[in-house]
């Protein structure tokens, strides 16, 4: 056994926890069963046992060292046998919001966004009204031919202008964030490699979602993972393609139906709606293997929902509606995404983030015991 | 002293508490009527092969209790007797028995000629249906009164076997029917026990699943002599002798799902059926999974005891129990302290399974209960609690409560 | 008795396995006026008939020769004022034993029958003692059991002296103001018991409480005891019918629990000690009066440690959860943590565990404590804990140890021994006796004025206590029952155990005591023999003062007189018979009961010559857990060698070596004693019995080597009830072991 720590309880931590979502875990008798049921758990993880202990005593600095409560794929197979009803999958769902929440950076944007609850008015709607006054100071809104083109009315000048510092801040602020975690994690557990060397051994894990399969009551949430997964990467390719055309190539949008970016940004799309929704439909479905839904989920699903949406939207709008009511969406379309590229290292989505660094990190201290 | 308290005191189920609560006030001068829907006294105890700490034999009290019982002119017991109607009755209570046809009448002499003569075997209800006994028969070794019994419905269609063999006049009566008789009681003790928590209902843990995961009561009966294996503790799947030997504690106990409460006997049980295995099979590695070791009292002896005899205590709940590899069942379980998740083997896996409130719903008696089922004392309408139909508790526990719960009952016959 | 009659039944195999002819030639001879014979004695005409005779008044004594004693009880009870019955058990011990028609089995019937019928000759009608009865119920303790036992007695009709020794009612739980909930809603706390309980006892015109009163001394025996009392008043004599004793448990001496910080800082302190704190709603540092940010609750303080107590105290986890729900609702800001080994709550308790867990700022931790230390103006506490697998270490403001209990009794036998060693270094008889009896007295002098109820018994002034310190005997199957007839142990006094628990034990054994009181009223005796009334008779002419008797009385119920000659109680008494096994001399025997009764039945015992090879073997076995074994056995139709003579005991104390000299002086070649287990466990239902015997019978050894007989022909056995298929065995390997000695040479003699 190591020599004696100091554990300081923190019962801020611990409340902020229980409004979180981890108020059953206060009743956890540390029987284990959770951690007898649960997929994940490795011989000598003692997960997900310890992380409720660990919340039930408000140990916040052992709650960020550790990466294991970012492996969780949220089965609920412990909630569903807890005999005490202490909810362990809902205490690591709330664990985690928590954990974004205090990793990411700049504060105020975490703080904002880990009260979505509240906030989700400005989250949404700032943005869009952004776009509005933005697009009208510089062209009053003018639509100088139909069918509408929309890079008439927004030129390609202005997404660069917004996006690409947007985009930076999302990099920039998720970059930090990892760091902390990368770092948190490090202390007192050994690593075969570096950062990059993890992502590489689990890059094709991650891109088929193979350690979801592990997880029998998540499987049916895999689909919906996959394809929005695939559906975020194809939308990023179009973009950048987009706009090698365009700037390099000099092509001109709107582009054919048949264009081979075309197809694949419609695909894409495709892929986000379906995504979305069987996610949706499986939330509501089976609210107790999903667990309980709050605003820090919810905020996304509405998010991505709206994104998707308005993006096809905007696309067929274009063509069958009247131009005003196309030219809407496709800025509530524009606000979407700034709102995504934003809030995306502290709302529910930074878990992308944190879970591929978390398989890096297993990754790496696998048969690798822990330090004394 | 009232009218009323000449009326005899009704108990209702003859266990260790209700034999109890009898006695005390029998041989305190209350007349008392001894309801037992079974065909003998003891109830579920008699199934035990021994009582913690002392593993001593429960027959061994149970015998005084009997002669009791033979000589107190005060208490009259009435086997396979239900009570089907009770209703107020200035004061008291007016109750309605069902008394069960007597096939075989009070002039039985327990000779054992129409036992000889039966065709049919039963399963052992004694034994919980592990093993079969002639239809008629005594009930088991211990049995008081001291009489036959028959399985009536499994007689077939004609048969006289038993009747023919019988020397003993007026012993055998094939046509007996069931009677009804009424009754006016000062007061009412519910001593209705218990029954296991289903094992069926602990799929995950292999109950009622694998023939190898049996329940504490079955172990009972595998280590008692009068048991179907004589005593021999076996696994079912093989009849061989265990080499590895699980007990997975609070198998449904303490837990929302199952059963809220703790049942209060378990952890002993498991120590002491630990020590049944260790004594008869010193080489077999015995476990005992548990989330808290719950010993109190003196009781707290058992613990040592059974750590001395090299049995593991293990603190860990057990979240599945699976069939492993030849014939092995393989166990999932974090071993706590060393903060190890095991997938630990065992040829034979017994479920401490808890305690759950008898007579629940079937007594026509308005008696209150809590969420559990438990029953309540309700003093005003003189209906009093005994035993573990009071609450989960030990032997020592319930015959405590059954002999107050006959002062309580007396002294409100009295207060009319 | 004179006129005896034999009934025999042939029913149950009997008649087709014996010479029923021959057996009323025995009858005849034995000197039985009347026989009669019967397909079927216990129903139909065959019991008509034996009732018939026993109602004419042709018979005072049956001999009821068919099933074992048993069997058919109510159809062979008569009016023992008028009719003596003796049963044989031909069926179990013969019939179903034993080869059918065989010789030796009807020799058997026929030593059974003979031994039958001298029984029953012997036999002298008992008459109840009818006494005036006190019906006042004495309750010593006014804590909750106490008060619960007063209470109840009233309630069973009886007049109640209730005895406290401090100035108030209340006991331990008088300033507590919540409890554990032992009733729905179960996760709440629920308003102490006590002060309506105190309100209740206080009102009833049936209960005289007196504060600040002590026991200068109880004399008599139940039914009658004088008490002396002092109190406020001064002095005062009352008559009791019988006792409860309630006084209750203390907290575990906390200075011995240094390893838990106890003495290193004012600010640990006991669960008793933050009470007045909970009750006064002041929760405030001993050290500087602050209000603790921290309160580090530590179970297990004292208890479940070999070092301390090795018993686990059963109420520490339920009162600490209590406190700790407590404190939460008075000042929601202060943490609580609690330090266990195992959680132990009980029952419908782990509602309320569960309830406790859900407040905020409540934590709890599994581990062992391995230290305590003051930090600056807090406490540190090490903990191992076994839930994180790590050494940890937590700050407190205050730590509060869930110290464990020690039952207020008093150890009578202890205290008795103390009095006899100082008697004899007075005495100064040897300077060896001096010597000895010196270090005896310091080895018991912490047992100085421990003195509670102050029994005026020879064998000591309080209840005998059996482990740990807690006076009962059979905890198991019957709590209640204490080693002194009519003096019951309730509440933490019994056992260690929870408020609602000590309530339940008071309610019981003021059920124990009014039962005692109806039974004496009825000439009765109680428990294990109720119904039985025989007392022993002491034929004190020829009493020698050994004081055996008194000193193994194992419910103290003969005292001496200044020149030791033995004084008798009769209510005290339980009619075990160990006193007339006791008594060289023979003087002691009951009406039903007597060493010469037996003594006659073993010479109705036909020995055969030598040279007929046909061993006799005598075995005395105990009538509450061997001879039924042996029953059921037979009912299982078990075989046995039929050698073998079973005569029933009340227990095996109660035999006296007479009969075994007896045996042996007339060639009989072997006496085997089976009794109930001895020892830590005892399954003797008169507690020494059977470690008696085997006492007696090691010190008959040189009497055996006088009598030139080898050790071998006398055995004692321990037997569980259930050890039916070790008899048979038991008495064949004896058989054997007898084959292999040879004939008693003693024989024909």
């Amino acid at each position: 056994m190591a020599s004696a720590l100091g554990i300081s309880p923190d019962r801020a931590f611990r409340e902020e926890l229980a409004r979180r979502g981890a108020a059953s875990a206060m009743r956890c008798m540390q029987c284990a069963t959770c951690s007898s049921v649960c997929d994940l758990v490795t011989v000598d993880s003692m997960f997900p046992r310890r992380q409720v202990l660990w919340a039930q005593w408000g140990l916040a600095d052992r709650l960020r060292g550790d990466a294991s409560v970012w492996l969780c794929h949220q089965c609920n197979d412990c909630t569903a046998r807890c005999p005490r009803d202490a909810k362990p999958g809902d205490a690591m769902q709330a664990i985690r919001a928590l954990l974004v929440e205090q990793l990411g950076a700049p504060r105020f944007m975490a703080r904002l966004v880990g009260r979505a609850e509240a906030t989700w008015p400005i989250l949404l709607g700032l943005p869009v009204i952004f776009w509005a006054l933005f697009i009208r100071s510089v062209n009053g809104f003018a639509i100088p031919r139909t069918p509408l083109v929309y890079s008439d009315v927004v030129p390609q000048w202005m997404i660069y202008a917004v996006f690409l510092p947007a985009g930076a801040f999302a990099l920039l602020a998720g970059a930090v964030g990892a760091r902390r975690a990368w770092t948190a994690w490090g202390e007192g557990a050994s690593r075969s490699g570096g950062l990059l060397r993890g992502l590489g051994a689990v890059a094709l894990d991650i891109l088929l979602h193979r350690r979801f399969q592990s997880c029998t009551a998540a499987r049916p949430r895999r689909l919906g993972h996959l394809l929005l997964l695939w559906g975020f990467l194809g939308a990023l390719a179009t973009t950048t393609l987009l706009g090698i055309g365009i700037d390099v190539l000099g092509v001109r949008t709107p582009l054919p139906q048949l264009h081979p970016v075309k197809l694949l940004g419609n695909l894409s799309a495709v892929l986000l709606a379906v995504g979305v929704v069987w996610l949706a439909l499986n939330r509501a479905g089976n609210a107790a293997a999903a667990g309980a839904s709050r605003a820090f989920d919810l905020f996304l699903v509405a998010l991505v929902t709206l994104l998707v949406f308005s993006g096809v939207g905007a696309e067929l709008a274009r063509l069958w509606l009247p131009a005003p009511a196309a030219l809407a969406i496709y800025v509530l379309h524009l606000g979407m995404v700034l709102s995504l590229f934003l809030t995306f290292p502290f709302s529910k989505l930074a878990h992308a983030l944190y879970r591929t660094l978390a398989m890096a990190h297993e990754r790496l201290t696998a048969d690798q015991g822990r330090k004394p | 002293m009232s009218a009323e308290a000449a009326r005899p005191l009704l108990v209702v189920g003859a266990g260790i508490a209700g034999v109890t609560t009898a006695l005390e006030a029998a041989e305190a001068g209350q007349e008392v009527v001894l309801v037992e829907r079974e065909p003998s006294i003891g109830g579920r105890v008699l199934k035990n092969h021994q009582y913690f700490p002392k593993l001593c034999p429960p027959s061994c009290g149970m015998e005084i209790n009997g002669r009791r019982l033979s000589k107190s002119p005060f208490v009259q017991v009435l086997t396979r007797s239900e009570v089907t109607a009770a209703e107020k009755s200035d004061g008291g209570w007016r109750v309605r028995l069902r008394r069960k046809a007597e096939h075989v009448t009070q002039a039985c002499t327990a000779c054992g000629d129409c036992t000889k003569a039966c065709p049919v075997r039963v399963p052992d209800p004694f034994n919980l249906g592990l093993g079969t006994v002639p239809a008629i028969r005594i009930p088991h070794v211990d049995a008081w009164p001291r009489r036959h019994v028959m399985s009536r419905e499994a007689c077939p269609p004609g048969c006289r076997a038993c009747a023919d063999a019988c020397k003993v006049p007026g012993a055998i009566a094939l046509d007996a029917k069931d009677r009804d008789e009424e009754l006016l009681v000062s007061a009412i003790v519910v001593a209705t026990g218990w029954t296991p928590y289903p094992i069926e209902k602990l799929g995950e843990l292999g109950g009622g699943v694998l023939p190898d995961v049996i329940a504490n009561v079955h172990m009972e009966r595998l280590a008692a002599p009068s048991g179907p294996t004589g005593g021999k503790i076996v696994r079912p799947s093989d009849g061989a002798p265990p080499k590895r030997v699980a007990f997975v504690q609070c198998a449904g106990s303490r837990d929302v799902k199952h059963l809220p409460y703790c049942s209060a006997v378990c952890c002993l049980a498991s120590a002491k059926q630990a020590l049944y295995v260790k004594e008869q099979l010193p080489e077999a590695d015995v476990a005992v999974y548990y989330i808290d070791r719950r010993t109190p009292g003196r009781n707290e002896s058992m613990l040592a005891r059974a750590e001395a005899a090299g049995v593991r205590f293990v603190k860990g709940k057990v979240g599945k129990v699976a069939q492993g590899s030849g014939g092995a069942l393989s166990l999932r379980v974090e071993d706590v302290e060393k903060g190890r998740v095991l997938d630990a083997e065992a040829d034979l896996v017994v479920l401490a399974t808890g305690m759950v409130p008898a007579g629940n719903g079937a007594l026509p008696v308005p008696v209150p209960r809590d969420g559990d089922g438990f029953a309540l004392d309700d003093r005003a309408s003189r209906v009093f609690a005994a035993g573990v139909a009071r609450r989960p508790e030990d032997v020592a526990a319930s015959v405590r409560d059954a002999t107050g719960a006959a002062a309580r009952a007396m002294a409100a016959g009295r207060s009319v | 008795m004179e006129r005896v009659g034999v009934f025999l039944c042939t029913g149950c195999d009997i008649g087709a396995s014996l010479d029923a002819g021959k057996l009323e030639g025995v009858a005849k001879e034995g000197g039985a006026i009347h026989f009669q014979s019967s397909a079927c004695l216990c129903s139909g005409e065959g019991l008509s008939a034996l009732r018939g005779a026993a109602e004419a008044g042709t018979v005072d004594g049956v001999v009821i020769a068919g099933c074992s004693q048993r069997h058919k009880v109510e159809e062979f009870r008569f009016d023992p004022s008028k009719v003596q019955v003796e049963r044989v058990a031909l069926r179990e011990q013969v019939a179903w034993t034993h080869p059918p028609g065989h010789e030796d089995t009807q020799a058997l019937a026929e030593d059974l029958l003979r031994m039958g019928i001298v029984r029953a000759q012997k036999m002298i009608p008992a008459k109840r003692l009818e006494e005036e009865i006190a019906r006042t119920v004495l309750v010593v303790g006014g804590g909750l059991a106490g008060l619960e036992a007063a209470r109840a007695a009233a309630g069973l009709g009886h007049s109640v002296v209730l005895v406290e020794k401090s100035g108030a009612l209340g006991g331990h739980l008088a300033g507590v103001r919540e409890v554990v909930p032992d009733s729905p809603p179960y996760g709440a706390l629920h308003p102490s018991p006590v002060p309506e309980l105190v309100r209740a006892v206080q009102g009833d015109a049936g209960i005289r409480v007196l504060l600040g009163t002590k026991l200068l001394r109880v004399s008599g025996q139940p039914g009658q005891f004088r008490v002396e009392l002092e109190g406020p008043g001064g002095k005062e004599e009352l008559r009791a019918g019988a006792i409860v004793q309630a006084t209750g448990a203390r907290p575990y001496d906390a200075s011995k629990l240094g390893h838990l910080g106890r003495g290193s800082s004012p600010d640990v302190i006991t669960a008793a000690e933050l009470e007045p704190m909970l009750a006064k709603r002041e929760l405030s540092r001993p050290s500087d009066g602050k209000r603790p940010g921290r309160i580090v609750f530590i179970q297990c303080a004292g208890s479940r440690d070999a070092a301390h107590l090795p018993y686990c105290s059963s109420e520490c986890c339920g009162t600490t959860l209590r406190q700790v729900m407590a404190v939460h609702q008075a000042w929601p800001e202060v943490e609580c943590a609690v330090l266990y080994r195992d959680l132990r709550a009980p029952g419908q308790l782990e509602h309320f565990y569960r309830a406790v867990q859900e407040q905020s700022g409540v934590m709890l931790a599994r581990g062992t404590v391995k230290g305590v230390a003051p930090a600056g103006d807090r406490l540190k506490v090490k903990l191992e804990d076994s839930l994180l697998g790590e050494n940890v270490e937590i700050d407190a403001d205050l730590v509060v140890l869930a110290t464990g209990m020690v039952p207020n009794s008093a150890d009578g036998e202890a205290i008795r021994q103390l009095r006899d060693a100082k008697m004899r270094i007075e005495r100064n008889e040897s300077e060896t006796q001096v010597k000895l009896n010196t270090e005896l007295a310091q080895s018991l002098a912490h047992h100085e004025g421990t003195e509670i109820l102050n029994l005026a018994y020879r064998q000591g002034p309080d209840l005998p206590t059996l482990a740990y310190g807690f006076p009962d005997s059979h905890y198991i199957c019957f709590p209640y029952e204490t080693r002194r007839t009519g003096i019951y142990a309730a509440g933490a006094l019994r056992a260690p155990m929870d408020p609602a628990q000590a309530a339940e034990d008071g309610c019981g054994a003021a059920m124990k005591a009014s039962q005692l009181i109806a039974s004496l009223g009825r000439g009765e005796t109680v428990h294990p023999r109720a119904g039985d009334f025989a007392c022993a008779d002491f034929f004190l002419q020829r009493c020698t003062a050994c004081k055996r008797c008194t000193e193994e009385c194992p419910f103290g119920s003969i005292d001496e007189d200044a020149k030791g000659t033995p004084q008798y109680n009769p209510f005290r008494c339980r009619r075990c018979g160990i006193c007339m096994g006791a008594c060289p001399e023979r003087i002691i025997s009951y009406a039903d009961y007597s060493v010469d009764a037996v003594a006659g039945m073993i010479k109705a015992i036909e020995v055969p010559e030598e040279f007929d090879e046909k061993p006799r073997i005598l075995a005395l076995l105990c009538e509450n857990d061997a001879y039924p074994a042996l029953d059921d056995a037979a009912m299982k139709r078990a075989t046995w060698n039929s050698w073998v003579r079973v005569i029933p005991v009340r227990c095996l104390g109660a035999v006296n070596l007479v009969w075994i000299n007896e045996s042996l002086s007339r060639g009989i070649d072997g006496v085997i004693l089976i009794g109930c287990k001895k020892g830590g466990d005892y399954q003797c239902h008169y507690i020494k019995g059977s470690e008696l015997a085997h006492k007696r019978l090691e010190n008959m050894q040189e009497t055996l080597t006088r009598l030139q007989l080898e050790a071998d022909r006398v055995r004692v056995v321990e037997l569980a009830r259930n050890e039916l298929s070790r008899i048979p065995a038991l008495f064949d390997e004896f058989a054997g072991k007898l084959e292999e000695l040879g004939p008693n040479p003693l024989k024909g003699f």
